[in-house]
């Protein structure tokens, strides 16, 4: 009698612990693939260990001239959610998901997340997303997630669809997005508290990534120093610059990266005015590890620009 | 724009070009008397690679490790470039000169996608930026050039000797192949040195273009040199005082201005440094060459509106513009005034659209937009643009339509007069070339 009750314990105990362990694998193995590193960002902070997150555009890469290769494929078919900018700024993840052929990938599949739903969006343009010039700024201007309020409009659109996938987790993604959106809140007051004494300076940029940063932290983009992408300015154009930003009083150049600094620096220093290095996305410059990170950057590099005394 | 401000932002790229046009050119000398144009190209292609490995292992390119990676992979290039000298009685040096570019080119890229930010490096060597060139820089080129010249002007003797002919007489195989690699050396170090700042394609430029315009009016060294200063400084002046004017990107602007004046040079030597009786010849080629010319683009371009009178029309969209014409001298009335309105809608709803783009921005330094607003102000730019879009595409039917009749008012004549202006010239010109089968004498 002995023997067979310790068989049976010993069954249920293998099958019990095998299940456990398939369970969390299954949980620790959904994978989450973003386009670009911010919405890994994002996605990490709902997710938190239930999911793992890879990014197809590595940091450090200019997003707007990435061009996908062979293993983005591999990454992308195992994906267990898929979350993308939308806008055209990643079209070219439309012909990778065509490629896979799983149609859970694909626009209103279930594995399917397009972060721009729902931003109130900025420079519409009113192109169709299959971006007509093979420029990135095609709808609207895409680069949404350098205001932090968004994010929590980002965050709201990945926990949906990881619930959907995810069913049975749906109260801890929920409560991992509150934990992220006090986190954020305090960040976001302390941001534009560091900021607030030089709302409405005059700005000067190299490239119109800063809509939507300008708007949440109030500052005036006037003038941009490259006039088409990828197009260097001519000497015209920045004498124009030049004579604009003096009569306007502009108060800092900002730079972003993956552009050639010298016209930057050159019309900072017409100007007499400080060159700032700004991020435009996690990990493209290497203080800005993730998103709390890249606005922390940004914020207090801007702040040292304009002369704010630190607090 | 005054003039006093013009010349505050070009008098450094300026001095920068007088000394790059000064070495190059008369480096191009050597590279044209030793037929291998592409070489420099290749060179300035395997610094880049040296200046894109050392920044990839975390040098600034300006710094001295970088220089020194530029510097060994030109040091390379110019070992390999002396050595495929020796094979060039079998397989031209072009062919190898080629190879090393595209290995090079190929070479960078790869490079560069292991390393963040090399990619903006890179363009930064491809399109150079002499206009936002330092005046500490300037000196710095002006001191090293100088010491270049200085050396060559000492060994001009061998050099120049061992440039012309691959076995000059008195002297070594060893001994040649010594002055090809001091040539080939500095030569290295010349373009490591410019090609960050002027790009790739205005260093062949400054390359090459004076040196051929010298070549075109003497054989004798110290006048090609002569000339090639003159035109390079001059064309450079012409590059970057166009390009201010006309609104163009610089670098492009003074690779055209050189091509430009290569153009002038060679009208100059057809038609002014000949005597009285080749002059006229001459003449008479080019006026018959440029009414050739402009006879078969008339023609090309009539019997493209007869046949596909919907597609872009490039020349008659300038002559359209020129005199006045358009659509709406082809259409009837009521077709005539739809297209007025169009292009007036569109026009009035892109500035709706630009009225909204501003009112936003706007708001972000004055009294704020609420999410919902900005939703709105998206939703009313979305219509906008959609009406916009409408309108050019009414335009856009009503052009072909007006190009459709265009084609037998405007096309057939302008084709039958070029065909008629055609044929004449080629009578012409059998007439005074008369057959040489006028039969046994």
């Amino acid at each position: 009698m002995g023997v067979v009750t310790l068989n049976r314990v010993a069954r249920c105990a293998i099958a019990l612990a095998a299940a456990l362990a398939f369970a969390a694998s299954a949980h620790a193995g959904l994978r989450v693939v973003a386009a670009t590193t911010d919405l890994a960002a994002i996605a990490t902070a709902v997710g938190g260990d239930l999911v793992t997150v890879d990014t197809i555009v590595p940091a450090a890469v200019d997003p707007e001239a990435f061009e996908p290769r062979p293993g983005d494929l591999e990454k992308i078919r195992s994906a267990g959610l898929l979350v993308r900018v939308g806008l055209g700024y990643d079209y070219w993840l439309d012909k990778l998901v065509r490629q896979t052929g799983d149609d859970r990938l694909m626009r209103g599949g279930a594995a399917y997340v397009d972060a721009s739903t729902g931003i109130p969006l900025l420079e519409v343009s009113g192109q169709s997303v299959i971006n007509e010039g093979g420029h990135a700024h095609g709808v609207a201007n895409p680069h949404y997630w350098l205001d932090p309020e968004n994010a929590k409009i980002v965050s709201a659109s990945v926990a949906e669809g990881l619930a959907r996938v995810l069913p049975a987790d749906r109260a801890r993604i929920a409560a991992n997005r509150e934990r992220f959106l006090a986190d954020l809140d305090r960040a976001i007051a302390r941001w534009t508290a560091q900021l607030a004494p030089v709302a409405g300076v005059k700005l000067v940029a190299y490239h119109n990534s800063w809509p939507y940063f300008a708007r949440r932290f109030r500052l005036d983009v006037i003038d941009f120093i490259e006039p088409k992408p990828g197009v260097s300015p001519s000497p015209a154009q920045l004498a124009r610059l030049v004579a604009g930003g003096k009569k306007a009083g502009v108060r800092a150049v900002v730079h972003e990266p993956y552009e050639p600094e010298d016209a930057s620096r050159f019309v900072a220093q017409k100007l007499g005015v400080p060159f700032a290095l700004l991020a435009t996305s996690v990990g493209s410059v290497p203080e800005a590890k993730d998103y709390f990170a890249l606005f922390d950057h940004n914020v207090v590099t801007l702040a040292k620009a304009l002369g704010v005394p630190s607090q | 724009m005054a003039l006093g401000d013009a010349l505050s932002f070009l008098i450094y790229p300026f001095a920068a070009s007088v000394a790059f046009v000064l070495i190059h050119a008369y480096l191009g000398v050597h590279v044209l008397r030793r037929n291998i144009v592409f070489a420099d190209l290749a060179l300035a292609q395997l610094s880049a690679l040296g200046a894109t490995v050392a920044f990839a292992l975390g040098y600034a390119p300006v710094s001295p490790a970088g220089f020194a990676y530029a510097f060994a992979f030109t040091t390379l290039g110019a070992a390999l470039l002396t050595a495929t000298r020796a094979l060039s009685r079998v397989v031209s040096q072009e062919a190898f000169v080629g190879i090393l570019y595209v290995a090079a080119t190929a070479a960078t890229i790869l490079v560069v996608d292991r390393s963040p930010q090399g990619a903006e490096h890179v363009k930064k060597i491809l399109i150079g930026s002499i206009l936002t060139v330092e005046p500490p820089e300037v000196i710095k080129f002006a001191l090293l050039y100088g010491v270049i010249g200085l050396l060559h002007w000492l060994a001009r003797g061998p050099m120049l000797a061992v440039a012309t002919e691959a076995q000059p007489a008195g002297r070594s195989r060893l001994a040649v192949s010594l002055w090809d690699f001091l040539f080939f050396l500095s030569f290295g170090v010349v373009v490591t040195s410019s090609v960050t700042t002027a790009g790739v394609l205005l260093v062949f430029s400054f390359l090459i273009v004076p040196a051929v315009i010298g070549s075109m009016f003497s054989r004798a060294v110290p006048v090609v040199l002569a000339i090639a200063w003159s035109a390079g400084i001059l064309a450079s002046a012409l590059g970057l005082a166009g390009s201010f004017a006309l609104d163009l990107p610089t670098g492009a602007a003074m690779v055209m201005a050189f091509v430009l004046m290569l153009a002038l040079a060679g009208l100059a030597k057809m038609l002014v440094f000949v005597p009285a009786t080749q002059r006229r010849h001459n003449g008479r080629m080019a006026a018959n060459a440029v009414a050739v010319l402009a006879l078969a683009a008339v023609l090309a371009s009539s019997l493209w509106l007869i046949f596909n009178p919907a597609a872009d029309q490039p020349l008659l969209a300038m002559v359209e513009r020129t005199t006045g014409l358009g659509p709406t001298n082809f259409l009837d009335d009521i077709d005539g005034a739809t297209y007025r309105e169009a292009v007036r809608d569109a026009v009035r709803f892109q500035q709706e659209v630009a009225a909204l783009n501003a009112k936003e921005r706007a708001a972000r330094v004055g009294a704020p937009l609420s999410d919902e607003e900005v939703r709105r102000v998206a939703s009313y730019q979305q219509s906008f643009n959609e009406m916009a879009r409408g309108e050019l595409f009414v335009e856009d039917v009503l052009r072909a339509k007006a190009r459709r009749r265009e084609r037998w008012i405007v096309g057939l004549p302008a084709a039958a007069l070029a065909l008629a202006g055609l044929v004449l010239l080629a009578s012409a010109q059998r007439q005074k070339t008369p057959r040489t089968n006028a039969g046994p004498a």
